[in-house]
């Protein structure tokens, strides 16, 4: 789809999802030592933190409450649409919600699970 | 670009789904290690489901700023999630020159792996993927088989010939 540029609020805020899968990935012990067997050598952090506070002060204070409100409970804040179903909770979305998705700047969630949805395709 | 030979075993279809001939890069042109990430993300981009590549480099950068992928003998492996992408691929590149990417040995890098997963992973296949790809390189006549692929034919019966019955 061509519309499908993502708008910078949106992006940022995907920017800190990925960021906190990389942080949390890299301080689960488990996950550091399964690399470090494979060959990779073991995680410095100390960037990655700073950038998270640099991130997260360029998303508006709204999505950013919105985004923690939903990653303090649930795996993944947000998440894509795949056949019209939330790929965090697997319920289908009502046809009123599809219409939506046209507008980049339109921040929707999902009505069972709360996630933050986004269309991949 | 679809890959189905239902005749092979199945760990092989489980490795080669992840692969595509569009995402096969003999002649890397990059010499630095940002170039070449951002190179990678392009190639990606342009043949896969990605939202974004912007997100996916951003989110490569930061991998490496925790250390490089570079596991040594002149391979690297850059890997990460990213919601920028749809499902689990890997990129396959490789440079003649070879390229300075802080890689744990300090030796140039020649061949690339690029995987990229989404933050949900169903099936639970990238850590196992991304293991069985750091197994296969840490072989040198895997990596000497590797540099002489041709083309992604010759890459996918390397990976038959190594992942198969
Ligand atoms: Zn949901």
């Amino acid at each position: 789809m061509s519309d499908s540029a993502l708008s910078i609020r949106l992006m940022n805020l995907f920017r800190l999802q990925d960021l906190d899968i990389l942080i949390r990935e890299s301080e689960d012990p488990d996950l550091t030592s399964s690399e470090e067997e494979m060959g990779f050598p073991h995680p410095h952090m100390d960037k990655l933190h700073s950038a998270r506070e640099r991130l997260a002060e360029r998303i508006e204070k709204r999505d950013l409450r919105l985004y923690q409100k939903i990653a303090k409970r649930l795996e993944h804040a947000i998440v894509p649409v795949e056949d019209r179903t939330c790929l965090g909770c697997y319920i289908a979305l009502p046809t009123s919600a599809v219409s939506l998705t046209t507008d980049p700047e339109q921040l929707l969630t999902c009505e069972n699970c709360g996630r933050i949805l986004y269309w991949l395709e | 670009m679809g890959w189905s030979h239902q005749h092979f075993s199945g760990e092989v279809i489980k490795i080669l789904q992840y692969f595509d001939a569009d995402l096969f890069c003999p002649d890397l042109e990059s010499t630095t290690k940002d170039d070449v990430l951002a190179e990678l993300t392009e190639r990606l981009v342009a043949s896969s489901q990605v939202k974004d590549s912007g997100l996916i480099l951003d989110m490569l950068k930061r991998r490496e700023s925790l250390g490089s992928t570079g596991i040594g003998k002149g391979v690297a492996i850059p890997h990460g999630r990213s919601l920028a992408i749809g499902d689990l691929r890997v990129l396959f590149a490789r440079s003649t020159k070879g390229v300075e990417f802080e890689a744990v040995d300090k030796k140039p890098v020649h061949l690339f792996f690029l995987i990229v997963a989404p933050p949900q992973d169903k099936q639970n296949e990238y850590l196992p993927l991304l293991g069985k790809i750091a197994e296969l390189v840490k072989e040198k006549s895997a990596r000497d088989q590797l540099q002489g692929c041709e083309s992604f034919e010759d890459l996918s019966e390397l990976l038959e010939e190594r992942f198969g019955v």
